[in-house]
């Protein structure tokens, strides 16, 4: 079972998405904003972490920059979820490290498909680098 | 009791009418004040404990609502299986529930159903839709359309919309055309959103204004509606009396480089308003037509300041090359600032070995003024 971060400040989106991953059999933890979100990940160790961008105290952009700087949490998939679709900000995100942007409104299937390639593609990652080790 | 309450009344209107005139003009405005703010005081709290009802009532129903959506949308097991969303059911009883029938529950579901639109699309999207449908919800959204108030109308227009449902014609073509701005504009994105086919056709009928602030919104829809069908839009350009209609479409044409509107477009430069035929240049300008160059240059001379720079702008669009001598004269010659400006811009934007060269003899021959004009306009960081 894989254990997600949701960062939403929506809470009708925010529950929605957390439905959809436990039905699709993950353990989701959820926060409101930016500061309960950095709370949560110096707490704990997730798989992903699928954000917002606009949010208050710190936006999805800030999140992603602040796990990639963390040699800790370096290989956490990180999934944007924002209905910012210009290109700038996606490319933003990418730059900063984001794995995978969804752009609102999104659809479920998609969301769980995404999740599940990440995942594999993450286990590959932590495969090959201890097979390197 | 009631008697003496008469009385006491009246003995002290009669001591009333003994007082000096000002004294009573002074009592009369205590009295006036003094039930005024009773009366404000009074409202200002009956809204608060309304909202407060509201407020708990909201905080009572939210979770049986979420609940609905949840178990019936979000985790609806015939999701992901291939099985078209028409032939989803629901479990009858969850959604006859007795509570679903309080008309603000209801408002209270429309209001999450659309909230939750517009973050879901494909199945669930399509599955908020159907249980909107199959709950009757549609029904309280045209109900709301009959109303005389005009916030409940945009709200039945706007749910509508959201959920996809189609308006006929006859109820939302005369809202198009309402006299209040809001509903107009409401109804105006609603039949662009909503029409299949023409969704243009209020174009029509539109006697009242497009206002600045609804053709934003409303460019802002038709440029991000999937599947609209664009239509040609010369058509209003040629016909339509309501100028702001043809002002829109004159940007609308730009947009979609409508190259076929161009002859339409050139008979605007005869037009009595120059507002209007300043419209007309900058949309040649962004089509890029050169067969309307020389007809502008015919007319430069006679134009108002607007004009003239929209022209010198659509020159430096077009970029034929054909007039770089006519630029050339109006940088040099005009004693406006903006003309020289717009001159110069016009000519580097040729970006020709012609217009170099021109460029390149104008810094030589010319005054400091003019140089430090070609200086501002060469360099590319600085667009305005």
């Amino acid at each position: 079972m894989s254990n997600i971060l949701v960062i939403e400040d929506d809470d009708i989106m925010l529950k929605a998405i957390r439905n959809i991953l436990r039905k699709d059999g993950h353990e989701v933890i959820t926060a409101k904003d930016g500061k309960e979100a950095f709370e949560k990940l110096d707490n704990e160790q997730y798989d992903i972490v699928m954000t917002d961008l606009m949010m208050p105290y710190a936006n999805g952009l800030e999140v992603v920059s602040r796990i990639r700087s963390n040699s800790e949490k370096r290989n956490v998939g990180i999934i944007v979820c924002s209905s910012v679709g210009n290109e700038e900000t996606i490319t933003e995100a990418f730059r900063l490290g984001a794995d995978d942007y969804l752009k609102k409104p999104i659809m479920a299937g998609e969301l769980m498909i995404r999740i599940r390639k990440l995942l594999a593609n993450r286990s590959g990652n932590v495969k090959l680098v201890t097979k390197k080790k | 009791m009631w008697n003496d309450l008469v009385e006491l009344l009246f003995q002290a209107y009669e001591q009333f009418s003994l007082l000096p005139l000002f004294i009573e003009i002074a009592l009369a405005f205590i009295i006036i004040a003094i039930a005024a703010t009773i009366i404000a005081y009074g409202a200002i709290m009956y809204k608060r404990y309304k909202s407060y009802v509201h407020e708990k009532r909201v905080a009572f129903i939210n979770p049986i609502i979420e609940d609905l959506i949840t178990e019936q949308v979000l985790l609806n097991d015939s999701l992901g299986r291939d099985i078209p969303t028409e032939e989803i059911e629901f479990n009858p009883e969850a959604i006859t529930n007795k509570v679903y029938k309080k008309p603000f529950v209801r408002q209270i579901l429309i209001d999450t159903l659309i909230q939750y639109r517009k973050n879901f699309r494909g199945e669930v999207g399509d599955l908020l839709r159907k249980l909107y449908l199959d709950m009757g919800l549609d029904k309280d959204s045209f109900a709301k359309m009959k109303s005389v108030r005009w916030e409940k109308k945009i709200k039945a227009v706007v749910e509508l919309t959201q959920m996809d449902i189609t308006i006929s014609d006859v109820t939302i073509l005369p809202l198009t055309n309402s006299t209040n701005a809001s509903l107009r504009a409401a109804a105006r994105n609603a039949y662009i959103q909503l029409s299949k086919n023409e969704p243009f056709k209020f174009f029509d009928i539109a006697t009242e204004p497009l206002l600045p602030w609804d053709q934003l919104e409303m460019f802002k829809i038709i440029t991000t509606t999937k599947d609209i069908a664009i239509p040609n839009f010369s058509r209003w350009v040629s016909y339509s009396s309501n100028k702001s209609v043809v002002s829109f479409c004159l940007k609308l044409i730009a947009h979609y480089d409508q190259q076929s509107a161009v002859p339409a477009v050139m008979e605007l430069l005869n037009n009595k308003d120059h507002y209007f035929r300043a419209d007309a240049i900058s949309c040649l300008g962004k089509l890029s037509a050169e067969a309307s160059e020389e007809k502008m240059v015919k007319i430069y001379n006679h134009q108002p300041l607007n004009c003239q720079l929209e022209i010198l702008k659509a020159m430096g669009n077009i970029a034929s090359g054909k007039y770089l001598e006519f630029l050339k004269s109006e940088f040099l010659f005009s004693s406006n600032f903006d003309i020289r400006m717009n001159a110069a811009r016009a000519i580097i934007k040729h970006n020709t070995q012609n217009s170099r060269l021109l460029v390149e003899e104008l810094m030589e021959m010319t005054y400091e003024e003019n140089q430090l004009i070609i200086k501002h306009c060469l360099n590319p960081l600085i667009k305005y």
